[in-house]
């Protein structure tokens, strides 16, 4: 089967450009922010190519309505300041700490985006806290030391891999891939070996999900299938719809 | 011979041609740190010098007059909520104020406007817009010369990569699609685009 792989997280590295521009997915953002975090030289990087970026904002200055003057100044009149925020010298820990507080909040922001999105057709407040378990999971995981984010691209729909071998846990996250209609139901695999075990059955026609997948157990690839509801009856993918190497 | 009252006149001749005027990005760091202490008044400064630009960025990210005023409020009420964060050893109150004015513009166009849409209005503006006196005191001019220079030295991919991320909001994936180019190369021409301007205009440190 074939795995594209067309955003191995893995040289996070060369994502600091993408990164100063605001081109990066939620996910790819905070993997990013973890990789930072225990980088220095990139942090420095980081804020060089963000101070560039903003340059580019004095091209396309134009003339606000005078209204918006009137509006902002009444506005901050009304609006208390953030407080006891002050910045403390920055030490090596302490930016470490800051970026995973950025890194946690950026992911939590993400799941519970799936997950409202999931809960428009019904207002429930048993999938408001499924949402926080599932953001509570995620940034849990990415606090681990050997965590990996992968992302590929499924039908369109983006599917994100955070794994990390040593908790022997992984968390899939799928996002606007199309639905499978009511009979069909997205399956998800990882392949030990070269042999797909099945991790994860969504709900029929559901196309956006957070769903652990755990054991890793040494898993060197992450694959979705489109199946009939329920799953592959016969234990084996039948309609690979794409995957990723982790 | 020296009039009296001229003693120092030639000194001053010396300096570059205009008075150098007071630099705009050093006022803005201070101007940021007295909003952080609660200074209204200084916030009314830092708007007269930084609204420009951030309601001109909005629109043109977000191509909609009534948008960018609504993402400009929004960001410049942001700037004097969080003003306390600003630290000057992490970079200037400018890249302060226009990294949460172009996240905001960003996040705005990706959920308000569908793919179809934004397509068809690609390529519809210049990257100038209308520019007018007021703009004029609140922007170094020779800044935003000295960017346009830059900008022009970058190669092609470079130039229309970057372009199309920070004025378009487009993500790297967009960006790839449209410039029908591989990911990685896309990701690498952003970063060494970026670094090969900062090289241009100067940034040093953060």
């Amino acid at each position: 089967m074939t795995m594209p792989r067309d955003a191995d997280l893995g040289d996070v590295h060369t994502l600091a450009g993408a990164y100063a521009l605001d081109a990066l997915s939620e996910f790819e953002r905070a993997a990013f922010n973890r990789h930072v975090g225990a980088c220095g030289s990139c942090a420095l990087e980081l804020a060089e190519l963000t101070e560039t970026g903003a340059h580019l904002a004095t091209l396309t200055a134009a003339a606000p309505p005078p209204r918006l003057r009137e509006g902002v100044l009444a506005a901050i009149a009304r609006t208390p300041q953030e407080r006891g925020r002050r910045p403390e010298p920055l030490t090596a820990a302490r930016s470490e700490q800051r970026w995973r507080r950025w890194t946690a909040a950026a992911v939590a922001a993400g799941i519970i985006a799936v997950g409202a999105a999931v809960g428009t057709w019904s207002v429930d407040q048993q999938r408001v806290r499924d949402a926080h378990a599932q953001a509570r999971q995620v940034t849990d995981l990415l606090a681990a030391p050997d965590v990996r984010v992968r992302t590929t691209t499924v039908d369109g729909g983006q599917v994100t891999v955070i794994v990390s071998p040593s908790r022997n846990a992984g968390v899939a996250v799928l996002d606007g891939l199309p639905a499978p209609g009511s009979a069909k139901a997205y399956e998800l695999w990882l392949i030990r070996s070269g042999k797909p075990e099945k991790a994860a059955v969504l709900a029929a026609g559901q196309g956006t999900a957070t769903v652990p997948i755990a054991p890793i157990d040494n898993a060197e690839k992450f694959a979705v299938s489109r199946e009939q509801k329920g799953g592959s009856p016969s234990g084996r993918p039948t309609d690979v719809r794409g995957g990723v190497e982790l | 011979m020296t009039k009296p009252g001229e003693a120092g006149k030639p000194a001053a001749r010396l300096s570059a041609v205009p008075d150098p005027a007071p630099d705009p990005a050093r006022a803005a760091d201070d101007l940021l740190r007295r909003v952080a202490r609660g200074d209204e008044a200084a916030f009314g400064k830092l708007y007269d010098l930084v609204a420009p630009r951030v309601y001109g960025l909005a629109l043109r990210v977000l191509r909609d007059p009534a948008y960018a005023e609504e993402v400009a409020q929004e960001v410049l009420v942001e700037v004097w909520r969080t003003a306390g964060r600003y630290d000057p050893a992490r970079g200037s109150a400018t890249a302060f104020i226009f990294t949460i004015a172009h996240r905001r513009a960003v996040d705005r166009v990706r959920s308000e406007q569908a793919g179809a849409d934004r397509t068809r209005r690609v390529g519809a503006a210049s990257v100038d817009t209308p520019y007018d006196d007021v703009v004029e005191q609140a922007t170094a001019r020779l800044d935003r010369q000295q960017v346009r220079r830059c900008l022009d030295g970058l190669t092609e991919l470079q130039r229309e990569a970057i372009t199309l991320a920070y004025y378009e909001g487009r993500t790297y994936r967009e960006v790839a699609e449209l410039l029908d180019t591989a990911l990685p190369t896309i990701k690498t021409r952003m970063r060494d685009g970026l670094i090969r301007l900062r090289d241009c205009v100067g940034v040093t440190g953060g």
